[in-house]
């Protein structure tokens, strides 16, 4: 009966089918459905940009509209990786601009872009729309003039954290005065100050502008303005939210937020100065978002405004909101669903935010439908984490810091094994996981029993043996990523799980106890993973076997070893470890 | 809290089953067993069942062929294993046991580490990260704090009453007007007490900067010898590398800074630590254009080394 539908039916019928999963299940029911599948698939997402060539996936999907891509591994963002490591977009997007004169779409996360990717970009895709670069480096505000010259029908421009050589804020005047179409603009990563005057005028002539992010060197004074031109905006970044004491900013701001009837997701809010806060109270009863963690507005304040949201959906946050203020979220937010609480100041020596485990529990007790949890703090118990796996069984995102490593139960002072066991027993559903604190072995069998949806999960100063990898190895079914840092784990359970790496899409082990020999044996073994050493002492040629190494990648491929690799990074070959 | 979970291997997999999800189920030999014949046969590679459901988003992206896939082990028990014969690893080829993983690989003498069994120590490396920190502070990447979420200037944040209208950026610049050198030295004494102080590093003509991490440094010799390393190194080169050195002047490049007030700086005239204190970003810079920075230059002309890089 289905060998019988046309082509034409068939495609149609696909069209309706967007999501990533199920496209990629459609094209392994036969051949045929293959074929017209990997023809009429417009976007693709690409987890590890190493694990595929830009050649394979335009040979896969001719007509794609639209392509994300990962780059650098997730512990990138602390640090943890060394410079020049890869990430380049480069030769993705020349290939692309050859193979895809219709794209519309980029999503970069963690790559390196240069300024001649971005003019690229701006020149060779005539309907260019969506550009995010998430996390991304390597490009100056050049690039983006490129952009803002080029791109006639730019929907979107989203540079959120990227690092951006700031040479100066004229880029923002080259979009042309015929250019309406903008429908997003984050720029809040962004240090120096735009031309005030060509934003102005560029808001004022997009009509479609929803999201507009603004960074910080946009004075308080001048944010009335843009209100006032983009009444329509669903998510607002304000710039620096402090201004003195001027109360005819405070009148302007208050009759500006009042006309935006539209707005849902308000963050920004750098060196937030508490006395402007009311100005927004007109807009809190539709928040769904609020991301407040530049700010250091302190508990009383942040209570007074998220009292006055009812509809909170996601809450990012400093731990200035203290438990207190957590408090009085777990009575007001009834529709939270995500909740990030950051830390404040790294480095004090004593704390001086009453932030406990207790806001926390508040929280998890409250809000029926939190589902996803980063939270930073100085202290936790088996019986808190008890407590909120019990009261919260829908979490399915579950990250725990607790700042200090190695921290025990404060009130035991055993392990917090059985309590983030409580976690993974109860949230039948959790995705992803982060541990800290004082761990042994047996957190990870808890994991590998009961963590069977388990996507992510982060691991640090933790177990005590190799059994515990070799409980998530061998347990966690769903595991994708797996990062592990300063951990007892070595070749033992890596080589026991040499399969498991390939139904992965990574693996990250730093300051852990795997060898070489062992990463050369796991190479042989296993010829579809990249085994990357990444260890800037020195060739790894004069050393022996039994050495351990720093850093180590492995990621599976089908585009073999790379060969953009730094000097630093030694990738182990088929017959030896030399560098390629 | 009646979690009981028994130890590897003897324990079934938990109380909800870690069995084999519904879905498809392909029971593929594994890749070793298949290509190793005379090598040393690596451990438990076992039959192992695809748990994985077909559409699963990754296998799409690799474009494996249909139905294959390679699964974890089907469920949180022990391994089933296939006995495999082989050399020097025969060791592995038996059921794995608790006690198995308890004794450690690593034997090497020349490799200063010691794996742990009790859960709170932590153990020494070579490597220049401490793994055994005694505070949050000391650690590379700890705790994992993305860039936006990194604010040391809240450390330094005036922490004023709520309810106070002046704003906090104009209290800091008061602040800062009265007690210029106190802050200064607070903020240095943070610096340095932290165990990362990164600074940017650009190279004329190199579109692609890069950071140092000058804690990890204590002299403007170590200094240069790793911005050498990271602009100047070739990794497959056959041409020796430059005999230059970025601080006596014999390199086409010349190392400079730029410090608190913006002034751009030649690298070497202050000591290191009043170096550290003022700098906020370097840059090498090309010889044709240090021609301001002159005279120093010009003595430095004189002396010649030959080292190699």
């Amino acid at each position: 009966m289905v060998y019988s539908l046309p082509e034409e039916v068939l495609e149609h019928v696909f069209s309706f089918i967007t999501s990533d999963k199920d496209r990629n299940a459609v094209s392994l029911v036969c051949k045929s459905w293959y074929e017209i599948e990997r023809w009429c698939r417009r976007k693709v997402f690409v987890g590890n940009c190493y694990a595929v060539s830009p050649g394979i996936m335009i040979r896969r999907f001719p007509e794609l509209r639209a392509v994300e891509l990962k780059g650098k591994p997730h512990f990138a963002d602390f640090n943890l990786v060394p410079d020049g490591w890869g990430g380049y977009a480069c030769s993705w997007i020349d290939e692309m601009s050859r193979a895809y004169p219709w794209l519309e779409e980029i999503r970069l996360k963690r790559m390196v872009v240069s300024d001649e990717s971005l003019e690229l970009i701006s020149t060779a895709f005539k309907n260019f729309k969506v550009l995010v670069l998430s996390s991304c480096e390597g490009f100056s505000t050049d690039g983006l003039s490129a952009i803002a010259s080029n791109c006639r029908n730019l929907k979107e421009l989203d540079l959120r954290e990227s690092e951006v050589m700031d040479l100066s804020g004229r880029w923002l005047s080259h979009f042309p005065d015929t250019f309406t179409s903008l429908e997003s603009l984050n720029i809040s990563c962004l240090g120096s100050e735009v031309s005030f005057s060509a934003l102005e005028r560029l808001v004022a002539r997009s009509p479609n502008l929803k999201t507009l992010r603004l960074n910080r060197a946009v004075p308080l004074g001048k944010l009335s303005t843009l209100l006032h031109q983009a009444p329509q905006l669903v998510e607002l970044g304000t710039g620096a939210y402090s201004s003195g004491i001027r109360s005819d900013v405070y009148t302007g701001l208050s009759k500006a937020f009042l006309g935006c009837k539209e707005l849902k997701g308000l963050s920004g809010f750098w060196d937030a100065d508490p006395s402007y806060l009311p100005a927004l109270y007109s807009v809190c009863s539709r928040l769904t978002t609020l991301n407040l963690s530049y700010s250091t507005i302190r508990s009383p304040d942040i209570t007074k405004v998220i009292g006055q949201c009812p509809n909170l959906q996601r809450l990012w946050v400093l731990d200035h909101i203290e438990d207190s203020g957590l408090n009085a979220l777990a009575l007001s937010c009834k529709n939270l669903q995500e909740l990030r609480v950051f830390p404040s100041d790294l480095y004090a020596a004593d704390v001086n935010v009453t932030l406990t485990e207790q806001g926390l529990v508040s929280v998890s007790q409250g809000c029926p439908k939190l589902q996803s949890v980063l939270y930073f703090c100085h202290q936790m118990s088996n019986s808190a984490l008890i407590t909120i796996a019990k009261n919260r069984p829908n979490l399915t995102c579950f990250r725990l810091c607790i700042i200090e490593p190695r921290t025990p139960d404060y009130l035991t002072h055993e392990p917090l094994d059985i309590g983030f066991g409580a976690i993974v027993k109860h949230c039948k559903n959790l995705n992803r996981l982060s541990l800290s604190g004082l761990l042994t072995d047996r957190v990870f069998e808890y994991i590998g029993t009961h963590a069977k949806k388990l996507e992510m999960l982060s691991i640090a100063f933790a177990g005590d043996s190799d059994l515990g990898l070799h409980h998530v190895l061998s347990g966690c079914e769903s595991l994708k990523k797996l990062e592990i840092r300063d951990c007892p784990f070595g070749d033992t359970a890596l080589l026991a799980n040499v399969a498991k790496l390939a139904t992965m899409r990574s693996l990250w082990m730093s300051s852990c106890a795997v060898s070489i020999g062992a990463c050369k044996i796991l190479s042989q073994k296993m010829p579809m993973l990249n085994v990357e050493v990444i260890d800037e002492n020195g060739s790894l040629d004069s050393r022996l076997d039994s050495c351990l190494v720093e850093k180590l990648y492995v990621y599976r491929t089908v585009a073999g070893p790379r060969s953009d690799m730094p000097g630093y990074i030694w990738t182990m070959d088929r017959e030896s470890a030399n560098r390629i | 809290m009646d979690v009981t979970l028994g130890l590897l291997p003897d324990s079934p997999a938990g109380d909800d089953g870690g069995g084999v999800p519904s879905g498809v189920s392909t029971t593929v030999k594994s890749i070793l067993t298949k290509e190793d014949n005379n090598k040393n046969n690596m451990v438990m590679c076992s039959e192992v069942s695809s748990s994985y459901p077909v559409g699963d988003q990754h296998l799409g992206d690799l474009e494996l062929g249909l139905g294959l896939s390679i699964g974890g082990g089907g469920g949180g028990g022990g391994l089933k294993g296939k006995v495999v014969a082989g050399g020097g690893w025969s060791q592995y080829a038996r059921i794995l046991t608790a006690k198995d993983f308890k004794q450690n690989s690593c034997s090497s003498s020349s490799c200063s580490v010691s794996i742990p069994n009790s859960a709170t120590s932590g153990f020494k490396r070579s490597a220049t990260d401490s793994v055994s920190p005694t505070n949050g502070n000391s650690v590379v990447g700890w705790p994992p704090v993305s860039k936006a979420h990194r604010m040391p200037s809240l450390a330094n944040e005036n922490k004023s009453p709520t309810g106070n209208r002046i704003s906090v950026t104009e209290q800091n610049k008061s602040k800062n007007r009265t007690a210029v050198i106190n802050d200064y030295s607070n903020e240095k004494a943070r610096i340095s007490d932290k165990k990362y102080h990164s600074v940017k590093v650009n190279m004329d003509g190199s579109l692609i900067g890069r950071k140092v991490d000058l804690n990890a440094h204590t002299s403007y010799e170590m200094l240069a010898q790793t911005l050498e390393e990271m602009f100047f190194r070739r990794r497959s080169s056959t041409e020796a590398a430059k005999s230059s050195r970025l601080l006596d002047g014999t390199s086409e490049f010349v190392l400079t800074y730029e410090d608190k007030d913006g002034d751009c700086m030649l690298v070497g005239d202050v000591p290191w630590q009043m170096f550290l204190s003022s700098v906020k970003r370097l840059r090498i810079m090309k010889n044709s254009e240090s021609n301001e920075l002159a005279p120093r230059f010009q003595e430095n002309n004189e002396r010649r080394r030959t080292d190699v890089v």
